[in-house]
């Protein structure tokens, strides 16, 4: 008989390295033509962080992604920004790019303002434009004042120029002789963990996920089948949805092989399943639907309040698994992996 | 500011194009006019004392280039991510403490001549007991894997009053649980390619953490730090597994030592046998709430086998230990987990660095609190979920985006949707 359960897991996970300093930097350049280099030690491994460093530089400066060129992971020309590892780059490689990409802005908006005839604070960049920000943006007391100094100045309020582009204000600053360059640095705001008590400050914040998943359990062999995923993570803000969509997608398999049939099986301290024959791992036919939510709970510190989802994908799914299969039939599997075999051995013991 | 014209858009990949294309280049599609390919001799004994290793008949195949021993090694021989205890080569005299640790490299004008050297190399080891389980492993009479003793480290987390909290409990789940080691499964194995730029070593490699492979690279070869250029090839995933030590320092020696473009790349047997792991842990877990389902007092012991090599093995029990309660607020915690050392395959970080394996634990006890108490799975979680003004088991205070509770509800809300849910 098939007997289908439903199990839910949630999980918690701190971004960065474990009350330790794990800082990251990064260098950004304005160039000539508007275009944007970013330099950063930050190794994509697939996982995407290229392109959310860019997003983060783009979006920071102004410009369109397609300005932004990303030159990565190499000791010679980019600065140090640790491993990526511990779901830390958006978050910290991530605020690295921002203030490197900030400092750079701030030459050119320095610039714009003065043409303009506003404060630096008056500027907003996007869309390659560096323009005077709408009423809509700021108090009203702002735009009193600024009609106000444009009165005084002899100007007509509200009839002015409001916008110059970031390709004419970078022709400002180079007739003065002055680059937009810019470096920055993050390292988390952490203390070390008492070596008694282990109290402290081990991370600077933390991602959450609850998933639920359904199962079908053969009763008379067993198997346990994965019938549907639902994903819920807290990542603070998306960067790039469809991204953090495929992190989640891919962290279910992961997730699913470490619940149901992955296990390196060591005899004598000899791995005897050093190939794929007999190392199982999931494929596209053991993984199931997977309904991804987003969830955004803005971090205060995260660059535009990302956190971070590499690992915390994977993390609940197997105990979501186990929970759905005591659902289903009544066994409550506590080693991994959860194989037929152990599964019918317990399903024979309730008789 | 919600108008964000870049951010939570999601633009093309930058790499997605050269990916599609196939034209991206791993570093197995680097090619050198004059390159030449190394191999690695390994252990076949998983503890024991290297008493010599002959080279003369792999030095005398035609076609090898070089072979290096643990003599050759320019600079420390010691390499690791948080401590220092992997051999680059096992010297004569020297510990060899699993199987697979490297004794030798080849260097030679093909992958298949390299290959017929390693089988020319002879090496004599004096073998010692060994110890495969972590409880053992702990044991005062177990084979010392190190002189200072086989248990790495041990990481606490004491709060408030444990036994006092679990005497006032309603309700107590105490349970054993065990997870398994795991391997990464990258799609690429490790490879690399080394060349010499005047004096300058320029290594291409899959990896996670070029940084820390320059640091290394720059130790062993014992050369300025400014002089040890790693630059990432495209990487084929790592999920962990790309961040310790692979081919890079092995591959800049050779080039060193022959002057010639070098490359390396392992097999996939190569790849799983010698590669780190996932952790497989050993849990007990004892979880005390009060009648209403609210914990009071939670108590947990980690055993983490890291095998033969510490790589990220304390930083892995370290966060198990912060993580093992789960996303819940409880007053009393106590916990003990300790990294051990074995004659394993050595574990280190893997997606998730600990946390998949407690996640697995606490979960279960949340439902088995739930079941004994007659609430919900939902209902357990939200009692105790994590907020803003909650202390964690560490002392730490969460101000902002603790979302636990939203993706209780989204994940709930979601599963009505295409399940039957009675929640």
């Amino acid at each position: 008989m098939k007997k289908r359960g439903i199990g839910m897991a949630s999980m918690w996970y701190g971004i960065g390295n474990t009350g330790l300093p794990n800082p990251a930097g990064a260098y950004v350049d304005l160039l000539d033509d508007g275009t944007v280099l970013v330099l950063t030690g930050c190794a994509d491994i697939g996982q995407g962080s290229t392109t959310a460093l860019a997003q983060i530089a783009a979006e920071e400066l102004g410009v369109k992604i397609g300005d932004v060129r990303v030159v990565s992971a190499d000791t010679g020309v980019t600065p140090d920004a640790g491993a990526s590892s511990a779901s830390r780059q958006t978050y910290i490689s991530g605020n690295a790019v921002r203030m490197a990409a900030q400092q750079a802005k701030s030459v050119i908006v320095e610039a714009a303002a003065e043409a303009l005839g506003v404060g630096v604070a008056d500027i907003v960049a996007a869309d390659r434009m560096l323009t005077v920000r709408t009423q809509s943006d700021k108090s009203k007391d702002l735009v009193d004042c600024q009609a106000e100094c444009q009165i005084a100045l002899g100007l007509t309020p509200g009839t002015d120029a409001k916008s110059i582009s970031i390709v004419d204000c970078i022709a400002k600053c180079r007739a003065k002789g002055k680059l937009s360059l810019g470096h920055g640095w993050f390292n988390p705001d952490t203390t070390g963990l008492d070596m008694e008590t282990g109290q402290g400050r081990p991370y600077a914040t933390y991602a959450y996920a609850t998933q639920v998943v359904e199962v079908e359990v053969d009763t008379e062999t067993g198997v346990v089948d994965v019938i549907q995923i639902v994903a819920a993570h807290d990542v603070g803000k998306a960067i790039h949805p469809q991204n953090v969509e495929g992190q989640i997608e891919g962290g279910c398999a992961i997730g699913l092989g470490y619940a149901l049939m992955e296990e390196v099986q060591v005899k004598q301290g000899n791995v005897a399943t050093a190939n794929f024959t007999t190392y199982v791992l999931p494929t596209s036919l053991d993984v199931p639907p997977i309904q991804s939510i987003i969830v955004e709970d803005p971090a205060v510190t995260g660059p535009f309040g990302a956190k971070g989802v590499g690992e915390p994908a994977l993390i609940p799914t197997a105990a979501a698994i186990a929970n759905a299969v005591y659902n289903a039939v009544g066994v409550r599997i506590t080693d991994l992996p959860i194989t037929a075999d152990k599964v019918l051995a317990k399903l024979q013991l309730q008789g | 500011m919600s108008d964000y014209k870049v951010i939570g858009h999601s633009v093309q990949k930058l790499d997605a194009v050269e990916k599609v294309l196939g034209v991206a280049k791993y570093a197995a599609d680097i090619q050198f006019p004059g390159m030449i390919y190394g191999k690695t001799l390994r252990s076949k004994v998983a503890h024991g004392v290297l008493l010599s290793v002959d080279t003369g008949k792999a030095k005398a195949l035609p076609g090898v280039v070089s072979v290096l021993t643990g003599d050759d090694i320019p600079g420390s021989n010691s390499s690791g991510i948080i401590i220092k205890d992997e051999p680059v080569l096992v010297k004569n005299g020297q510990k060899i403490r699993k199987i697979g640790d490297p004794i030798a490299l080849v260097a030679a004008e093909t992958e298949e001549i390299a290959e017929q050297a390693l089988r020319l190399i002879e090496v004599k080891v004096d073998e010692l007991p060994a110890v495969f389980d972590p409880v053992a492993a702990m044991k005062d009479d177990a084979p010392k894997i190190y002189e200072k003793g086989n248990v790495l480290a041990v990481r606490k987390i004491r709060r408030g009053d444990v036994e006092k909290a679990f005497a006032e409990c309603a309700v107590i789940v105490e349970q054993d649980y065990q997870t398994q080691m795991a391997e990464h499964a990258y799609i690429e194995p490790e490879a690399g390619v080394a060349k010499l730029d005047g004096d300058i070593v320029t290594v291409w490699v899959c990896t996670q953490n070029p940084h820390y492979d320059a640091k290394e690279i720059a130790r062993n070869l014992n050369i300025g730090l400014n002089r040890v250029r790693v630059i990432q090839a495209t990487t084929g995933g790592g999920f962990g597994g790309k961040l310790d030590v692979s081919v890079q320092v092995h591959l800049g020696l050779l080039a060193v030592a022959t002057r010639r473009p070098v490359k390396m790349i392992y097999s996939r047997h190569e790849s799983i046998a010698n590669s780190v792991k996932r952790h497989p842990f050993i849990m007990k877990l004892k979880s005390g709430s009060d009648a209403n389902g609210k914990l009071l007092a939670f108590e947990a012991s980690i055993i983490g086998d890291t095998g033969a090599y510490a790589s990220y093995g304390p930083g892995t029990l370290t966060r198990s230990a912060v993580h093992v309660m789960g996303p819940y607020e409880v007053p009393n915690v106590k916990v003990d987990a300790y990294t051990v050392y074995t004659n394993n395959p050595q574990a280190g970080a893997m997606r998730g660095f600990g946390v998949p394996q407690v996640a697995f634990a606490h979960e279960s006890q949340m439902d088995i609190l739930a079941e004994k108490l007659g609430v919900s799975p939902l209902k357990i979680r939200l009692i105790n979920a994590l907020r803003p003004g909650s202390f964690t088991g560490t002392g730490t205070e969460l101000k902002d985006s603790v979302g636990i509770v939203e993706t209780l509800e989204a994940a709930t809300a979601g599963a009505k949707k295409t399940m039957e849910l009675n929640w």
